[in-house]
């Protein structure tokens, strides 16, 4: 009776299914170089926990990575080394109506233009000096304008 | 307030420049038949200047920081001048400082702009309304400077909803939308306090400079 019983709870679990056996998991890793960005708004402040969208060169339409900037506004993620999306890489950041667009150079996982390690979108970074010029400029502008137009009669 | 490039689609681009283009025409027209041109153009060059440089300066109120735009307040005071001095401020502002962008000109234009003639037939209601002189032009710069900026923030907060792109996380985008309303709503009390503030002091001092 024992032998029997033996023999058919060796039986059930012989019968099992492969899937249950492959419970198992293992981590698999490996260095690789990533592109990491930093999202402030012009004022310095840091754009946190703002949506990022990342699209790949061979696909522009579709986004190729979503995700959300951290409390200082990094973000980074590793392009893909497929020879068909090498090329610019657009990478979006947006928050409450408020964002950019950056187009990084991309060749074979490897910034294309290596002269520069930090770049920045347009008119990023301009310093305070050369924001009061530049605001001076336009300034002066209006008031010429303003000065023109003020003439008196006499002198037209 | 500023929209970016690359937030909206070219769709409503166009229908913003369309109707940027209609109200300048209008407002150039209704300029035409100003009697005093001569002086109004350099009191809408110096309000122009300054609406460009406020644009620099920016106000920390939390959860974000906001700049001064004073919309209302150039309404009231200019007039249909306002809108044309709107669009060239912006126009600046876009290309020196990448303030808004250059295909969302025309939007930012309406947006900005438009709220301002309302301003401008707000602040004018005070030839017709019964009332002290003075309370009731208080009343309507105050009304005149925070009517223009909610209307404004209103149709940014609208504009911005229903035009997120699929990508993004809409209920993300929407949730940061609606806070940046809450930061809007004191900016729009500051700006009627100053346009009040603004306002008095000219009718004080040369009250002519309203009569436009």
């Amino acid at each position: 009776m024992i032998r029997f019983y033996f023999c058919l709870t060796l039986f059930t679990l012989l019968s099992v299914p492969e899937k249950v056996l492959a419970h198992g998991a293992n981590i698999q890793y490996r260095q690789t170089s990533a592109i990491a960005i930093q999202a402030k708004y012009d004022d310095g402040v840091p754009m946190k926990n703002a949506q990022v969208v990342v699209y790949a060169p061979s696909d522009r339409a579709t986004p190729w990575l979503t995700g959300v900037t951290d409390d200082l506004g990094n973000f980074s993620f590793v392009p893909d080394a497929d020879p068909e999306n090498a090329g610019n890489w657009d990478v979006k950041v947006r928050q409450a109506g408020h964002g950019s667009i950056t187009s990084i150079p991309i060749n074979q996982s490897k910034l294309t233009n290596v002269s520069q390690t930090q770049t920045a979108s347009v008119n990023a970074g301009y310093s305070t000096v050369q924001k009061a010029i530049m605001a001076g400029a336009v300034g002066w502008g209006f008031i010429g304008t303003a000065l023109f137009f003020a003439r008196s009669k006499s002198s037209k | 307030m500023h929209i970016p490039d690359g937030f909206l689609p070219p769709q409503v681009c166009l229908t913003g420049y369309a109707l940027t283009g209609g109200l300048t025409w209008y407002s150039l027209n209704q300029i035409k038949k100003d009697p005093d041109i001569q002086a109004n153009i350099p009191k809408a060059s110096l309000l122009t200047a300054a609406f460009f440089v406020a644009s620099l300066v920016s106000i920390p109120v939390p959860p974000t920081s906001v700049h001064l735009i004073f919309n209302g307040l150039m309404g009231a005071v200019l007039g249909y001048y306002a809108f044309p001095a709107i669009l060239i401020g912006l126009f600046f502002q876009a290309v020196m400082f990448n303030h808004g962008g250059m295909s969302t000109l025309g939007v930012n234009a309406i947006i900005i702009g438009a709220p301002a003639i309302a301003g401008y037939h707000l602040f004018r209601q005070r030839e017709h309304l019964q009332g002290k002189r003075q309370i009731l032009t208080k009343a309507l710069s105050f009304a005149a400077g925070a009517g223009a900026l909610l209307i404004s923030a209103s149709m940014f907060a609208v504009l911005l909803i229903t035009c997120i792109s699929p990508d993004m996380d809409v209920h993300a985008e929407r949730t940061a939308i609606l806070l940046s309303l809450v930061g809007y709503s004191i900016q729009a009390v500051v700006e009627g306090l100053f346009s009040v503030m603004l306002i008095s002091f000219l009718e004080q001092v040369k009250p002519e400079l309203l009569k436009g």
